[in-house]
């Protein structure tokens, strides 16, 4: 008994909708207060005054048709839909996204297999040869030695290994996908939506199908959450650097009678090199800021801390933990962006 | 008592679940049915491969992690070959469930009643061995240094209020002080819901439509008088 009895009456369609007496679904508290004050169920329907007219939405409509559908139907058809073509999807992705259980799994054991201290060295070595810079190894060392001292150095190890993996991978993806774009304005066009969804769907809703395509104890479920949000700058900016490249040298390029691969990787990508390591330097962040929601879904590292200090109100645990990803950020930064100055300079032009 | 309880600031009215929040670890009945053994702890530890090798433990920062942490020293059960799984949230340790559950895969872990979960999948509580006060005291404390083996204890669920809504709402005070559930009439409820997708709403309609006879207990005389006709039902 709805709103709306009086419109499907006057239509006609009382008969399709299978007569106006069915109760279709659970009783509403509404019902059960009429009910319980003696009188008719029609009651509350006839004093509803015109202001307070209800939007006929479809569960306002089915009190009224109870062939109409309701919302949880939709939501529930979406469910079977999805759950209907899971099984495929399942055989086809899980073997496709294996390899990045084992490789997560694998940095992550290694990280913590190796000392400390070979470790640190390692690190620092490593940044002394991306950067050319004494201060900048300097202040990396301390950062590393201050988040081993405040006990912290496992945990950012952890989250440390699963950028390093993702950042990897979205690098080795989507590099060919920019360039692929720069090439093809069709194929761009249609990116361009795709990548717009990844960044702006927020982080949940893609984890939900996730949860549900993948076992949950595998470190791919965050692996592929992180790689979906931090592989759009990559791919943006190398589309726009290729595309950004002076079309004067390449005329040169075609005028030396160069074939097109040798005008890419010869002359395109170098010159195009800054913006992508922008590009790089974007996608480290981004992957770093998905550390926390990543520990919503069993990855280990600095988020696990965070969550903590949330779910207990362990404000000091949070704090910390949330300052230690700070550093890790700006290590990150820093470092991504020395690296990206050095090799514009070395870029003549 | 709390704290806050010894301060007079708040009461408790009720224990809103008769018997109690049961929390324990946890095999799917389908398990059990086949390997009858894997209802005791020894049976499980035994046999890691029959129920998937793996324990799925909760997530950080909840209380039962501290003592899942420490019931797996005094168990044993690194030592009898199972990894322990730390799940991110309490959302993927019901998927695992759900998802094992559906499969008719092998599950073991951490899992806690009255919940819409268990009221929609049987699940049979792993037996422990008897409780003991004084080591669940310990295996509650994340310094526990020697854990010892006892059953997980029986957690209290109650309705409390502050003192200043008991003075004020005397009437609301009283109903509430006996309103309470069983672990299977609540169960049953939170199974009904979550099938028919139905809103906390619609489960008080449910109750309260078809179990008059349960909450006609709760009134006092005024009420009932004034909610005869859904009584007489």
């Amino acid at each position: 008994m709805g709103y709306y009895d009086g419109l499907f009456d006057a239509l006609g369609l009382r008969d399709w909708c299978g007569g106006g007496a069915a109760q279709d679904g659970p009783m509403t508290m509404a019902q059960l207060l009429a009910r319980s004050r003696g009188g008719g169920e029609g009651e509350a329907v006839a004093t509803t005054p015109w202001w307070q007219v209800p939007f006929p939405s479809l569960d306002t409509l089915n009190a009224s048709c109870p062939a109409i559908w309701r919302t949880r139907d939709l939501t529930a058809w979406v469910a079977d839909g999805f759950l209907a073509i899971k099984n495929t999807l399942k055989v086809v992705l899980d073997p496709l996204t294996q390899p990045l259980s084992w490789l997560l799994d694998g940095a992550i054991w290694a990280m913590l297999a190796v000392p400390w201290w070979v470790l640190v060295a390692i690190l620092l070595v490593a940044v002394g040869l991306l950067t050319r810079s004494a201060t900048l190894t300097a202040s990396v060392c301390l950062s590393l030695l201050f988040l081993a001292f405040i006990d912290h150095f496992d945990y950012a190890m952890q989250t440390l290994s699963i950028i390093f993996v993702c950042t990897t991978i979205c690098v080795v993806l989507g590099v060919p996908i920019g360039i692929a774009m720069s090439k093809r304005d069709g194929f761009q066009r249609s990116m361009v939506p795709l990548l717009d969804m990844l960044q702006t769907l927020p982080t949940f809703v893609y984890l939900i199908p996730l949860i549900f395509l993948f076992s949950v104890t595998e470190s791919k479920l965050y692996g592929i959450a992180i790689i979906l949000y931090a592989i759009v700058p990559v791919i943006r900016l190398t589309d726009l650097g290729i595309r950004l490249v002076d079309k004067d040298v390449l005329e040169a390029a075609d005028a030396f009678g160069m074939t097109p691969r040798q005008r890419l990787l010869g002359v395109e990508i170098p010159l195009a090199l800054p913006n992508i390591m922008a590009g790089i330097n974007q996608t480290i962040m981004m992957a770093l800021a998905m550390v926390v929601i990543a520990s919503l879904v069993s990855a280990p590292g600095l988020g696990v801390l965070v969550l903590r200090g949330i779910r207990n109100l362990e404000l000091g645990v949070g704090l910390i933990a949330g300052f230690s990803i700070v550093i890790l950020a700006v290590i990150l930064d820093r470092v991504s962006k020395a690296a990206v100055g050095r090799i514009s300079a070395l870029t003549p032009g | 008592m709390s704290e806050m309880e010894k301060a007079g600031k708040v009461e408790t009215l009720a224990a809103v679940l008769a018997d109690g929040g049961i929390e324990g670890w946890f095999v799917p009945s389908y398990l059990i049915d086949e390997h009858p053994e894997l209802a005791t702890i020894d049976g499980v530890l035994a046999n890691p491969d029959l129920v998937g090798g793996r324990f799925h433990n909760c997530p950080e920062g909840w209380g039962c992690r501290t003592k899942n942490d420490n019931f797996k020293v005094a168990y044993g059960l690194e030592e009898a070959g199972f990894e322990v799984f730390d799940h991110g949230s309490g959302e993927t340790l019901a998927t695992s469930l759900a998802s094992a559950y559906e499969d008719r895969a092998p599950w073991f872990g951490y899992y806690w009643q009255p919940t819409s979960l268990l009221g929609r999948y049987e699940m049979v509580k792993v037996d422990m061995g008897p409780y003991d006060a004084e080591r669940h005291a310990c295996i509650a404390r994340e310094d526990c240094a020697d854990p010892q083996r006892t059953d997980f204890q029986t957690a209290d669920v109650v309705t409390g209020v502050t003192t200043d809504f008991a003075e004020r709402e005397p009437a609301i005070a009283e109903l509430m002080s006996k309103v309470s559930f069983t672990n299977a009439q609540m169960s049953e409820l939170l199974a009904w819901q979550e099938q028919n997708k139905a809103s906390a709403e619609e489960v008080a309609v449910k109750f309260l439509s078809e179990n008059p006879d349960v909450w006609s207990a709760w009134l006092n005389d005024d009420a009932r008088v004034n909610l005869a006709p859904l009584l007489s039902q």
